[in-house]
């Protein structure tokens, strides 16, 4: 079934290591963003012909930028629009990405009762001076609140992004943020290693200010103790970056990892269907002047080979604890995978990182670690 | 046409002292040029001697200038390489000349590669016309530069010309001082033909197109000619001169300098240095001089893909049919596969010579570090000449080992001669003089071992001297050394690329040195590797690269399955990059890692 994304390019403040597709907040042209975005679900890039069924779908997932700067209407409007659009199924996961400051009871109730069902709050640490030196407007006190005020309002699937590897992190101070994450007791979390890109600011201010990262061998011990602890207090790793409790995974993200499909909205949002692949304009203000004007959002769309989308299966299934279903892409690809890729393989799994059977390849703890030099072999 | 109206010279000028923007002033104000045609320095022909500033063939141009006498005068200007790798090409250049401008920049005084080619243009009894330059300039010292061509270079410095090549300031002064100070040339012209060949190259239409002085007699289009020391025979198809243009000419008497093609198939058939007679009027001994050239510095060009072997090898052929200096021959690597074993001049020249294989042949290129070419006496008392660690025979087998030996001379302010001196003698260097020349510029004299040069004398020459000290050399000898050969182990293989030969007394400290700097390049991977250094099989340093423990794992943004595979692409390019040697991966600065030890060590 189809994923759906929602892309909201607004934020209250930009943080310094960000470089996602994002501006400053802006009322006149949230309220025009969102009209586009409801005329973008409606029209569809490809309308339903007549006679037959809408596409079905199972998720929405408002990604940006910050989300939570829609009011409660807005995301209600596009919800609506995607209830028009596509067969939505029952009990369809709504994911809403949120900071914390930018959250209030109030809200939480009013995004609840636009039909939002899962909250992923951007806490990434539970220290005030990393939060600071991320340039984050807020503080752990204020995401501890966040998170009890989303339970409060009846949201039972909440989810926390938490990044280690920040400028001045040691390895007990990323533990000393998971456990404070334990305490709040999400239902989901998500642990990524801060990447500082060439021209982000924070790269400035880290020489300026002599913040450095720590050596690897430090990163890959967070990583492994963090899985770990998350682990010991009831939640599964169930991909390289993800930690669930029971029946708590992103039902949205997972599209992702397992060949699936999603249809994109907004600028710069991607989409991937019936084997082609396609994003939309990056700029706002080009975004909203082609659907007011008429004209496709899409660009850069492109269908992609056999070899193409059987790499790209590849690579993103074992990001998965699971792994990749052999039987499953051999029947998809009429191919046999481990006959075209097991010499290249066969290192990876003499150094112990990939675990392979004739039913599943998985990449082991220390293979996840270092994913890209196996996946490198599938492109 | 008559001797008397010619003049014949050269310009011995430090490189960025102004020497092409001087010719480019000359070919301007005789008229040979136009402004509009000009290409800023026309005499750098090849897009390398632009870009580095440096001559590398020697040009002639014939310039046509009227005297303030009256004289209608034919000056013959004649380009040399300013790099001491091609001393032997400057030699007979200034061989072919009865003068030669000495040009020195007003700011930075004498150096000493002007000071070596100011003592040969007196070796070749060159009259010789000091030039101060760039005295626009406001940093310009004109007269600190006259004091030191008077005292370091021992030539009058009153009698030097002030000018601005840039801005046209004395350059009419100068073609003046062309006509009356240089002597016309001196030869016979009813002799039997004697032509000094000064340059040559290759040209696709023609063949080998080969640049000479006329000597003694007269060569004619047509004639029957002799090259001296191939004892070849050929026929003079063309004859011309360069205005810089190439200008068909019926004959070219004594003094005058052009071209001649001839149907020569391979440029080293008309040697550099060679003599062109008449077959049935020959002259009775060629012009002196003559030199086989030698590779003097070798070191193995590998293809970084095992099937660009075949390009590599077609790259190499027509480079050489330009290059006679230049040898190569196939070799074959444990760790690199099929390659070449190539000699070159110098370090300058196989700078050259690789740049000009991966950018116009578009050759991707491992090069291993250089070396020099030994001479080992094995027990059997047979000599064998090694240019190449590998072929280095084993120890029991070696009765003696001889290296080449470089006479140097080094130029400098006063206040570095302290840490130059010990510099030379930690490279293994005898002194043979020191001499204040002037206030405070000291030439030093050092016989030093020439592989030592080849490593990293020089740059570390600039560096203790901020930039100040210059150096010229020419290899003097051999002496005997006890010299080792040092092997690098990866994983426990020795991977001969990386083999070098050093001094027993040095083997340790290099050895040591080289496998931390193969620890620094040697990214890491998914596994411990170990670097050692062996001397004889007996380990004497050893290094690891840990195991690389993890990638970014950032997040994905809103399903871009793209840019994750843009990603695993660009990582896996990185790779391409790099030679796998049994299981580990290689980068291309490793195999030179050699070159680069002093940089953290010290």
């Amino acid at each position: 079934m189809l994923g759906l994304y929602v892309h909201v390019p607004f934020c209250a403040a930009i943080c310094n290591y960000c470089n996602f597709n994002r501006g400053l907040f802006d009322a006149t042209v949230k309220g025009r963003y969102v009209a586009a975005l409801v005329r973008e679900i409606d029209g569809g890039a490809e309308p339903v012909r007549v006679g037959s069924l809408p596409d079905a779908a199972d998720t929405i997932y408002f990604g940006g930028g910050t989300p939570s700067l829609l009011s409660p209407d807005d995301v209600s409007a596009v919800i609506q629009a995607c209830r028009r659009r596509y067969a939505m199924a029952d009990g369809a996961e709504i994911t809403l990405e949120a900071n914390p400051e930018s959250i209030t009871p109030g809200l939480l109730d009013g995004f609840r009762h636009a039909g939002v069902n899962r909250i992923s709050f951007g806490v990434q640490s539970f220290r005030d001076d990393e939060l600071k030196r991320l340039s984050r407007v807020h503080d752990s006190a204020r995401a501890a609140r966040a998170l009890a005020d989303a339970r409060a309002a009846g949201f039972d699937n909440i989810s926390l992004d938490l990044m280690m590897w920040l400028p001045g992190q040691q390895v007990d101070e990323w533990l000393e943020s998971v456990d404070r994450a334990i305490a709040v007791a999400p239902d989901h979390v998500s642990l990524y290693m801060l990447e500082v890109y060439p021209n982000a600011p924070l790269r400035d201010e880290m020489a300026r200010s002599a913040w450095s990262q720590a050596p690897d061998d430090d990163v890959a011990a967070m990583y492994v103790a963090g899985m770990e602890r998350f682990e010991a207090a009831g939640f599964v790793q169930y991909e390289i970056s993800n930690v669930a409790k029971p029946a708590r995974r992103s039902q949205h993200n997972l599209k992702y990892w397992t060949d699936g499909e999603w249809q994109g909205f907004g600028c710069g949002a991607h989409s991937t269907r019936r084997g082609a692949r396609w994003k939309n304009v990056s700029g706002t203000d080009d975004y909203i002047e082609r659907m007011f004007g008429g004209r496709p959002p899409a660009i850069e769309k492109r269908c992609l080979t056999v070899d193409e989308r059987l790499g790209d299966a590849l690579f993103t299934g074992l990001r998965l604890n699971d792994g990749i279903n052999v039987a499953v892409l051999n029947a998809r690809y009429a191919a046999d995978i481990w006959r075209r890729y097991g010499a290249d393989l066969q290192p990876f799994v003499d150094l112990g990182l990939l675990e392979v059977t004739p039913d599943r390849w998985r990449l082991t703890r220390q293979g996840l670690l270092l994913a890209h030099e196996v996946m490198a072999v599938f492109v | 046409m008559d001797p008397r109206l010619i003049r014949n010279f050269s310009v011995i000028a430090h490189i960025d002292h102004g020497k092409s923007t001087l010719a480019d002033r000359f070919l301007e104000m005789t008229g040979a040029l136009q402004a509009r045609e000009m290409e800023a320095q026309v005499l750098d022909a090849m897009d390398l001697e632009r870009e580095r500033g440096i001559t590398i063939k020697a040009h002639p141009v014939r310039l046509h200038y009227t005297a303030k006498n009256g004289g209608k005068y034919v000056l013959n200007l004649i380009d040399t390489p300013g790099h001491v790798d091609f001393s032997y090409e400057v030699t007979r250049s200034l061989a072919a000349c009865e003068g030669a401008l000495l040009l020195v920049d007003a700011s930075q005084g004498v150096e000493a590669q002007t000071l070596a080619n100011a003592y040969l243009a007196v070796e070749n009894n060159l009259e010789i016309i000091p030039v101060i330059n760039k005295i626009d300039l406001p940093s310009a010292q004109p007269e600190e530069a006259r004091r030191q061509i008077h005292e370091i270079i021992g030539l009058p410095g009153e009698s030097a010309i002030l000018c601005s090549a840039k801005v046209g300031t004395g350059v009419i002064d100068i073609l003046e001082a062309v006509v009356d100070r240089l002597p016309q040339p001196a030869g016979d012209p009813d002799a039997p033909l004697k032509a000094l060949i000064f340059d040559s190259w290759y040209d696709p239409y023609r063949g080998v197109v080969i640049v000479v002085r006329v000597i003694d007699g007269m060569l004619k289009k047509g004639a029957k000619i002799r090259l001296m020391a191939e004892k070849q025979d050929y026929i003079a198809e063309q004859l011309g001169v360069f205005t810089p243009k190439a200008v068909p000419v019926e004959e070219l008497g004594v003094g005058e300098v052009g071209f001649l093609v001839a149907n020569v198939k391979k440029i080293s058939d008309a040697k550099i240095g060679d003599t062109v007679t008449e077959t049935n009027r020959s002259a009775i001994e060629a012009f002196p001089g003559f030199k086989e050239l030698k590779p003097m510095v070798f070191a193995g060009l590998y293809p970084v893909e095992g099937h660009e072997y075949a390009n590599l090898r077609d790259a190499l052929e027509k480079l050489r049919l330009n290059d006679a200096s230049f040898f190569y021959e196939p070799e074959t690597s444990v760790a690199l596969g099929f390659g070449f074993r190539c000699g070159f001049l110098g370090l300058l020249h196989m700078e050259i010579v690789q740049e000009r294989l991966e950018r116009e042949f578009n050759v991707d290129l491992i090069t291993t570090a250089p070396g020099v070419l030994y001479r080992v006496t094995t027990t059997d008392g047979v000599v064998h000449e090694i240019d190449s660690p590998a072929k280095l025979p084993d120890t029991g087998r070696i009765a003696t080992v001889e290296e080449p030996v470089i006479t140097a001379m080094v130029l400098t302010p006063s206040e570095f001669v302290g840490s130059i001196l010990q510099l030379c003698q930690d490279k293994r260097g005898v002194q043979k003089s020191l001499e204040y020349l002037a206030a405070a510029r000291v030439l030093i004299t050092y016989e030093l071992p020439f592989n030592e040069v080849v490593l990293d004398f020089y740059d570390k020459l600039k560096t203790i001297s901020r930039g100040y000290a210059s150096l010229d050399y020419h290899v003097t000898g051999y002496w005997a050394s006890p010299l080792v050969k040092l092997d690098i182990l990866v994983n426990d293989d020795p991977v001969d690329a990386l083999s070098i030969i050093v001094h027993r007394d040095m083997a340790y400290d290099r050895g040591r040195a080289l496998a931390a700097k193969m620890r620094e390049l040697i990214p890491r991977q998914m596994f411990e590797i170990a670097i050692q250094a062996a001397i004889g099989g007996r380990i004497i340093a050893r290094e690891s690269v840990k195991a690389m423990r993890k990638n970014v794992l950032a997040k994905c943004y809103g399903g871009d399955i793209s840019r994750k595979r843009k990603l695993l692409e660009k990582q896996k390019e990185g790779k391409k990059r790099m030679k796998r040697v049994g299981r580990v991966e290689i980068p291309q600065e490793a195999f030179l890692a050699v070159l680069k030890m002093g940089t953290d060590t010290e």
